[in-house]
C-alpha cells in the first residue's frame, strides 16, 4: 500500500457520509414511507407448482370491505423481462411456479387486502411440473414456457431454444479438447451442485406506485437500478420514458436482488385500477422467500485432463442451471459464469456448455458472484482432485496453471502486467493459514483418534463484471452558494459505500474538502443523470471515472472564469484547496466560492455561471461474445483472488468450526480502506452462508419449505470462523480509478471452495454438494467408516444419499 | 382497564370487529396517549402512530431484530409486543438516543468502525447493544457477541459492529 | 397481519379463569408463539388474555420446599438468576439457548412448556427434575405431572378455563444435572435434538429425558436400574444408549433426518454422561 502516498482521500478509511442518518433512524427507505391516500397491495399466489387457472373468482373479494382494485392476469396484456421478455404480471393461464402472483388486490389498509385475498376463490387444474433442470432438458419433459419461439430476446448475446426448456445456451470453444484429452497422461471427471438460495437483504422488495393522468407514473422503489426499472417499465407498458419517474431512497440491502424490476409494475397497474391513489407493494419475509427472485441451483460437472508434470491441458465443463420458471438475469448468470468458468487457469483446450433450464420454481436472478460462487465452487473442488490424482501439492498444483502475464483466457483475451496477480493472492492465503501440504491417511487417522480433526484448504477466484457492451455511468458535481458541491449519480449504495468512494474521488480532484462534498441520498431519473445499473462490482469503477471526469470538467469552468479575471492563460492556473492560482504567482487568485455561482466585477459586471461539472464513462472495448465460440472480450477488468481456510470438524456431529478464514484480493487500488475491509469481511461472511448453512428444500411438489428465518439459516454474530484476515495485493488496473478495480461480490465467491478442500484435507471425504452442514457432514464420515468396516455407534441405519446423478445431465 | 370502544376503527374508516384501546405509554422519555386496535403491534404502534420509523420489520416473528426496542429497558423486539401490552410502560427508540443533535458514544462509534452499511438492521442493533452496555459497560467479546445474536445484518458480516461496541466498552469510565 | 381481536389484562385470577372459559380464548404472557401463530393465521384466537397482571403468576422462589417459578417469569430472568444457578443452573442453561435475547426478555418458562413443542429446550430439565405444572380452573387448582402436561405435537392438556399458574421443582437435597443442546447453526435456531441428565449418586438415581425426538419429550424408563447395576462408566454409556435409542421415535423434518437424530442422541448421552460422572476411576457412584 504505497501508492496511495499521493493522495489525501483515495485510499484513506472515510466513514461513511450517511452514517449519522442511519445510525439516529432517520434515513428514510421505502420501507418507511407513506404518501397522502396510499393503497396497500397484497396478492394471491399459486399453490401448485405449475397448473392451469381454470377459472378466478373475485366476487366477494371486491365486495369486501376497504378494496379498491382487484387485478387478475388475463386483463393484463403485457410481458416483461430484461433479457427474455418472458414473464407475466399476474400469471395468466398457468402458473409456474408455487407462489408466483395470480391476483392482487389493493385496499385501505394491508389488512383489509389481506382479508379480500382470501375471499378469492381459484380453480386449479395441476399439471406435470419440471423440478429438476436435468430432467428439464429431456425431450419428453414437459415445457415451462411454450411459447418461447414466440417471446423478444436480447438478439445477438442469448440464444434460447424454441421447443425446449432452454432460455440460453452458451457456449466456450478454445483449443481441441478431444486432442488435447487424448494426449493427457491424467483424465479425471467431477460433478458438483449449488443448491438454490437466497439474497436475504434485510429490506423486503417494496414500491410505492402512481398512475398519474396522461400516462404519467411515479415510482418510489427499493431497488438497486433506477434507470433500469425506467426502461424495462418503458417497454413493458410502451409509456415513454420522461413520463416515468423512478425514485430511489435508502436501500436496506441488495445483492443483485433488487437488479432489475420486479414490483414496480404491478404496483402501477393496482394504481391505475384504484383510480391513480398510490398503491405499496412491500413482501413480507415469506413472500420475499418464496415469491421474489433466488441464486438459481447449478448441475456442474468437468472432464479434466493434464500431464504428468501437473499442466491442465484441456477441459470440458457443462454446466446446468436450475433457472426456474423466468429468464430474469438467469440467462446472463449462466453467460457469465462461462466465460469465467475454467478458473484464473491458462488452459489451452477448453470446451463449455452453458445451459440455463427453465424450471417450475421460484426463478433465479442476480445474487453477488452472478453465477462465479456456484462455478467456482466446483472448479476449485475439480483442482484439488486433480492435484491429488497428479500426486501434486494443490497449492502448488494451481501455481502451475495460473494466468499470469502473456496468457490467453478462454475467450481469447491476453493477461498482462496490469490484468492482476492471482498468483500472489494464492501465496498470500497458504502463508497465512499456514500451508504444509495435503494430510496423509495416516496422519488424518492419528488425529481421528481424538474425536476432532482439522484441515487446510485453499480456493482461487476471479470475476469481471458482467454487463452489457453499452454500459455507460454519468455524474454531475453540482457546486452550491458556498462554493460546497452537490454530488448526483444514478449508482445507488446500498450500503457498499460507493457514495463515500465516490466523494473521496471528487474531494481528491477538486482540491477540496470532503466535508464540502454532499451525494444526496435519493436517485430520481429526473434529477440524477443516468447510470446503467448498480450491479457487477462496476458502481466504484465507473462511477468514480465519471465523477473524475465531471471534476475535470468543473474546474476547466472554473479556471476559464478565473482566467479573464486573473488575466492568464488558463493552462497557467492551478486548483488547490478550494482556490484557484496563478502557479507563478499565487496571490493572484480567487476562491472558488467567488467564481462558482458566476464572477461578479467591483463596478457589477458578472461572467461565468453556476459551475456543473458533467462526466460520464462507457466500458471501453467491449465484444460480444461469437455465439458459436465465445470468443470476444467481455471484461471491463478482471479482479483476482484467493481464500484460504483453517477448519475444525466434530467427527460425531459433523460440525465445522472455521478457524481461520484467510482472503486475498488484488484490487488494484484501495479506494476506501474502511469500506473495503466491510465489503470483504461482509463478502466473506455471506459466503460462509453459501458454504455452511444455505439452501432453499423444496417438497416433491415444488413447494418451498424453508420461506423463512426459522429454517432458513443465514449467518449470525455466533456463526463467526475464530479468525478472519484480509490481504490486499495492488497491481495497479491501467483504467481504473486511480488504478482501482471492482470488489464488492469477490469476498464471498470462493468461501465455499477452500472450506470444501480444507474438509477433504481434514477427512479424506471429498465432498461435491453446498451447503456443508453438519448433516451432510457427518452422513459422510458415516459413509467413509461403514466403508472402512469400522463400526457405527449404536448401529444406526443410514439414509437414502442425496445423490446428484438422476436425467440426463 | 381500558377505554373499549366496540368498533376496531382502522385507517381509511373499514369497521372490523375487535377492539380499540387507548394506551399511555413513555416513549423516548415523552409521555404519549394514544389509541391502538388490540391486534396493533408495538411496531406497528411505533411506526404508523408515531412515526418513529427507525426500527424496521425484517421478518414480523422475531427472528430477525431489525425492530428491536428497549421495553421497559429491556430489548425486545417489538413485532412480538402488542401495543396494548406497552401501556404503562416505557419504550425507547433509536430515534431517542442522541441528546440535542448530539450522538451518543455507540452511535459514534458506529460510524466511525465502519458498523455501518445499508442501515436497515442499525437502528435494531444500537438498541441491542446499547442495552447490554447500560446493564454490564466492560463486556468481553462473548459477551457481545451473545448481545447482537438476535440482530441479523447481511452486509457487514457483525466484525465491525463488535468492534465498535467493544471499542465503546473500553473506552467507557467505571460506572459511565 | 394479524386478525382483530379482543383483550384484556384481569388483575384477578377469578376473571381471568372466566375469559379463558369462552370459546377462542387464548392467555398471553410473553407472547413469542402466540403473535406467530396470530401471525401466521395458526390461531383464530378471539379474546387473548393477558396475564401478566395476575399476581398468582408472579411467584419464583428456591427453598426447601423446592423451586417455584409463576407463569410470568420470563427466560432471561430464569437465566439471570444468580440463585437459580446455584440451586439448579441447568434451568437457566436450557433457558438461554431459547431464541434469541430480545425473545428471552419476553418469553416465558411456562409459555415455552404450554406450546408443547416437542424441542421445547425448558421441557427436558423439567422432565427430568420431576416437575409438576399447577393449573388452576374455576374449580381450583390441579397439580399435573409434566409428562401429563405434554399430550402430543404442540398439544398440552389444557382445557377451555384453565390457566397454568407455575411450575413446581420438588426439592432436592443433593444431585446434579446436565442440558446439551445440538442445533443447526450457533445462533438461534430450535433443537436438532436436546438431552437434559439428573443425577443423585446417593440415591441411585439418573434420570435422562430426550428433546425433539418424539411427539413429545422422552424421558427415558429404566435409567435408574441401568445406574445402578453398571459396574462402570462405558456399561452405563452404552447401555443408556441401547435404552434411548428403544424409546425415542424421531422423525425425517428440514431440521434433520431421523438417522442423523438417532446418532446425535448417542453422541449426546455419551457427552453428557462423561459430564454427569467426570472420573472413570471412582465407579460406582455412590
Amino acid at each position: 500500500m504505497s501508492a496511495d502516498q499521493d493522495y489525501k482521500y483515495i485510499g484513506k478509511g472515510i466513514s461513511r457520509l450517511d452514517g449519522p442518518e442511519k445510525v439516529t433512524g432517520s434515513a428514510m427507505f421505502v420501507h418507511d414511507m407513506t404518501l397522502p391516500g396510499m393503497l396497500y397491495g397484497k396478492m394471491v399466489k399459486s399453490p401448485h407448482a405449475c397448473a392451469r387457472i381454470v377459472s378466478i373468482d373475485i366476487s366477494e373479494a371486491e365486495k369486501s370491505p376497504g378494496v379498491r382494485a382487484v387485478l387478475v392476469g388475463r386483463e393484463l396484456p403485457y410481458k416483461v423481462g430484461i433479457y427474455m421478455i418472458d414473464k407475466d404480471i399476474l400469471a395468466k393461464e398457468v402458473a409456474r411456479y408455487h407462489g408466483e402472483p395470480v391476483v392482487a388486490i389493493a385496499a385501505q389498509s394491508e389488512l383489509a387486502a389481506e382479508e379480500a385475498c382470501a375471499k378469492v376463490k381459484i380453480v386449479w387444474e395441476a399439471l406435470p411440473a419440471v423440478l429438476d433442470p436435468r430432467e428439464g432438458l429431456s425431450p419428453a419433459a414437459p415445457l415451462v414456457h411454450p411459447e418461447l419461439a414466440s417471446y423478444s430476446y436480447m438478439k445477438g448475446v442469448f440464444q434460447p431454444q424454441p421447443g425446449t426448456n432452454i432460455s440460453h445456451h452458451q457456449k466456450i470453444r478454445k483449443g481441441d479438447v478431444e486432442i488435447a484429452l487424448a494426449k493427457a497422461d491424467v483424465v479425471w471427471e467431477a460433478k458438483f451442485y449449488n443448491p438454490p438460495v437466497q439474497h436475504v437483504a434485510m429490506e423486503t422488495h417494496t414500491c410505492i406506485a402512481q398512475a398519474l393522468p396522461g400516462s404519467q407514473v411515479q415510482i418510489w422503489t427499493s431497488a438497486q437500478s433506477p434507470f433500469t426499472v425506467r426502461n424495462l417499465f418503458s417497454a413493458c407498458f410502451g409509456i415513454p420514458h420522461q413520463n416515468i419517474r423512478v425514485h430511489v431512497p435508502y436501500v436496506g440491502g441488495g445483492f443483485g436482488g433488487k437488479a432489475g424490476i420486479h414490483l414496480e409494475p404491478l404496483a402501477y397497474l393496482l394504481s391505475q385500477k384504484a383510480g391513480g391513489r398510490p398503491v405499496k407493494l412491500t413482501m413480507t419475509r415469506e413472500e420475499e422467500f418464496g415469491a421474489m427472485p433466488s441464486r438459481q441451483g447449478l448441475y456442474s460437472q468437468f472432464t479434466t485432463g493434464a500431464t504428468r508434470e501437473g499442466k491442465i491441458i484441456s477441459l470440458v465443463a457443462k454446466y446446468i442451471w436450475d433457472a426456474g420458471a423466468y429468464a430474469d438475469y438467469g440467462v446472463n448468470v449462466g453467460r457469465a459464469a462461462s466465460y469465467s468458468g475454467a478458473g484464473p487457469y491458462e488452459i489451452p483446450n477448453c470446451h463449455i456448455d452453458s445451459l440455463v433450464v427453465y424450471t417450475n420454481k421460484v426463478f433465479g436472478t442476480a445474487y453477488r458472484g452472478f453465477g462465479h460462487l456456484e462455478a467456482l465452487w466446483g472448479i476449485e473442488r475439480n483442482m484439488d482432485i486433480g492435484a491429488r490424482r497428479l500426486g501434486l501439492d494443490p497449492v502448488e498444483f494451481r501455481r502451475r496453471n495460473v494466468l499470469r502475464p502473456g496468457a490467453k483466457t478462454i475467450t481469447g483475451e491476453t493477461v498482462t502486467e496490469h490484468t492482476g496477480r492471482v498468483d500472489l493472492c494464492l501465496e498470500k492465503v497458504a502463508e497465512e493459514i499456514g500451508w504444509n501440504g495435503i494430510q496423509t491417511e495416516e496422519e488424518r487417522a492419528q488425529a481421528m483418534a481424538g474425536g476432532k480433526v482439522r484441515g487446510k484448504g485453499v480456493a482461487l477466484l476471479h470475476k469481471a463484471p458482467a454487463m452489457p457492451v453499452f454500459t455507460s455511468s454519468a455524474a454531475l458535481l453540482k457546486f452550491n452558494e458556498n462554493g460546497s458541491v452537490d454530488l448526483l449519480t444514478s449508482i445507488i449504495d446500498y450500503g457498499q459505500g460507493t457514495y463515500t468512494a465516490l466523494a473521496q474521488a471528487a474531494a481528491e480532484e477538486l482540491k477540496m474538502p470532503i466535508e464540502r462534498i454532499q451525494v444526496p441520498w435519493e436517485s430520481d431519473t429526473a434529477m440524477t443523470p443516468y447510470d446503467w445499473q448498480t450491479v457487477a462490482s462496476r458502481g466504484a469503477f465507473m462511477g468514480c471515472k465519471a465523477v473524475i471526469a465531471a471534476a475535470r470538467d468543473a474546474l476547466q469552468q472554473i479556471k476559464e472564469t478565473a482566467s479573464q479575471v486573473l488575466r492568464a492563460p488558463v493552462e497557467e492556473l492551478v486548483c488547490r484547496d478550494e482556490v484557484v492560482f496563478v502557479a507563478h504567482r499565487p496571490e493572484e487568485c480567487l476562491s472558488y466560492r467567488e467564481v462558482v455561482m458566476g464572477y461578479s466585477y467591483p463596478n457589477g459586471n458578472s461572467i461565468g455561471g453556476p459551475v456543473i461539472g458533467r462526466g460520464h464513462y462507457i466500458a471501453q472495448g467491449l465484444t460480444h461474445l461469437d455465439l458459436e465460440t465465445g470468443q470476444g472480450l467481455p471484461a471491463l477488468d478482471w479482479t483476482y483472488g484467493a481464500h484460504g481456510a483453517e477448519i475444525e470438524v466434530d467427527l460425531d456431529t459433523g460440525e465445522i468450526t472455521v478457524l481461520n478464514l484467510a482472503t486475498a484480493l488484488d484490487v488494484g487500488q484501495v479506494l476506501n480502506a474502511q469500506s473495503l475491509r466491510g465489503q470483504i469481511i461482509g463478502g466473506v461472511v455471506q459466503g460462509l452462508g453459501s458454504a455452511l448453512l444455505e439452501e432453499f428444500r423444496f417438497s416433491p411438489q415444488g413447494r418451498l419449505l424453508n420461506a423463512g428465518f426459522v429454517d432458513y439459516k443465514i449467518p449470525t454474530s455466533k456463526d463467526l470462523p475464530r479468525k478472519m484476515s484480509q490481504h490486499i495485493i495492488l497491481t495497479e488496473q491501467l483504467d481504473g480509478p486511480y488504478g482501482a478495480r471492482g470488489v464488492a461480490e469477490h469476498p464471498m465467491i470462493s468461501v465455499p471452495g477452500a472450506i470444501g478442500n480444507a474438509l477433504y484435507d481434514a477427512l479424506g471425504i471429498d465432498f461435491f454438494e453446498l451447503p456443508l452442514n453438519a448433516e451432510r457432514v457427518w452422513l459422510g464420515i458415516q459413509r467413509k467408516r461403514s466403508e472402512t468396516q469400522d463400526t457405527l455407534p449404536g448401529a444406526i441405519k443410514l439414509p437414502r444419499a442425496i445423490h446428484l446423478d438422476k436425467g440426463g445431465a | 382497564m381500558f377505554d373499549e370502544t366496540p368498533q376496531n376503527t382502522l385507517p381509511g374508516a373499514i369497521k372490523l370487529p375487535g377492539a380499540v384501546y387507548t394506551i399511555s405509554v413513555e416513549v423516548n422519555g415523552k409521555a404519549c396517549t394514544e389509541e391502538a386496535p388490540a391486534q396493533m403491534t408495538l411496531l406497528q404502534f411505533l411506526r404508523e402512530r408515531l412515526f418513529l420509523t427507525g426500527a424496521k420489520e425484517g421478518c414480523g416473528v422475531g427472528e430477525c431484530g431489525a425492530c428491536t426496542v428497549l421495553l421497559n429497558g429491556r430489548a425486545v423486539d417489538a413485532c412480538l409486543v402488542l401495543a396494548v401490552e406497552a401501556d404503562q410502560a416505557s419504550v425507547r427508540t433509536v430515534e431517542g438516543e442522541a441528546r440535542d443533535g448530539e450522538l451518543t458514544l455507540l452511535q459514534r462509534a458506529f460510524i466511525e468502525h465502519g458498523a455501518v452499511q445499508c442501515g436497515f438492521c442499525t437502528s435494531g442493533m444500537l438498541l441491542s447493544a446499547q442495552s447490554l452496555l447500560e446493564s454490564n459497560p466492560h463486556p468481553n467479546r462473548e459477551e457481545i457477541v451473545e448481545a447482537i445474536s438476535g440482530n441479523l445484518c447481511r452486509c457487514t458480516g457483525y466484525v465491525q459492529i463488535l468492534e465498535a461496541i467493544e471499542a465503546v466498552g473500553e473506552g467507557m469510565e467505571e460506572g459511565g | 397481519m394479524i386478525r382483530p381481536f379482543k383483550y384484556s389484562k384481569p388483575r384477578f385470577l377469578r376473571e381471568a379463569l372466566e375469559a379463558l372459559e369462552k370459546e377462542n380464548a387464548r392467555a398471553l404472557a410473553g407472547g413469542s408463539d402466540l403473535l406467530v401463530e396470530l401471525r401466521e393465521g395458526k390461531s383464530q384466537a378471539e379474546h387473548i388474555v393477558d396475564v401478566k397482571a395476575i399476581p398468582e403468576l408472579s411467584c419464583f422462589s428456591i427453598g426447601k420446599d423446592g423451586i417455584i417459578i409463576g407463569g410470568q417469569l420470563t427466560l432471561n430472568e430464569l437465566a439471570e438468576s444468580k440463585e437459580l444457578g446455584q440451586t439448579c443452573p441447568i434451568l437457566g442453561d436450557a433457558a438461554r439457548t431459547v431464541a434469541t435475547p430480545q425473545v428471552r426478555n419476553r418469553a416465558t418458562l411456562v409459555g415455552n412448556l404450554c406450546t408443547a413443542s416437542p424441542a421445547a429446550d425448558l421441557a427436558p430439565p423439567l422432565f427430568v427434575l420431576g416437575a409438576a405444572v399447577v393449573v388452576a380452573s374455576k374449580e381450583g387448582e390441579q397439580r399435573i405431572p409434566i409428562q401429563q402436561f405434554f399430550q402430543g405435537p404442540k398439544k398440552n392438556c389444557l382445557q377451555p378455563g384453565q390457566l397454568v399458574l407455575r411450575v413446581e421443582i420438588p426439592p432436592r437435597s443433593t444431585g446434579r444435572g446436565v442440558f446439551m443442546k445440538k442445533s443447526r447453526v450457533r445462533g438461534h435456531d430450535l433443537a436438532t435434538i436436546n438431552v437434559a441428565g439428573w443425577t443423585n449418586p446417593q440415591a441411585g438415581i439418573l434420570r435422562i429425558c430426550i428433546g425433539a425426538c418424539g411427539p413429545t419429550p422422552v424421558l427415558l424408563t429404566s435409567s435408574d436400574e441401568l445406574y445402578q447395576r453398571a459396574v462402570c462408566r462405558d456399561e452405563l454409556l452404552d447401555g443408556l444408549a441401547t435404552l434411548a435409542q428403544d424409546q425415542i421415535a424421531p422423525i425425517d423434518d428440514l431440521r434433520a433426518s431421523a438417522a442423523y437424530r438417532r446418532s446425535l442422541v448417542t453422541v449426546f448421552l455419551g457427552r453428557m454422561v462423561r459430564i454427569l460422572f467426570p472420573e472413570e476411576g471412582g465407579w460406582p457412584h455412590v
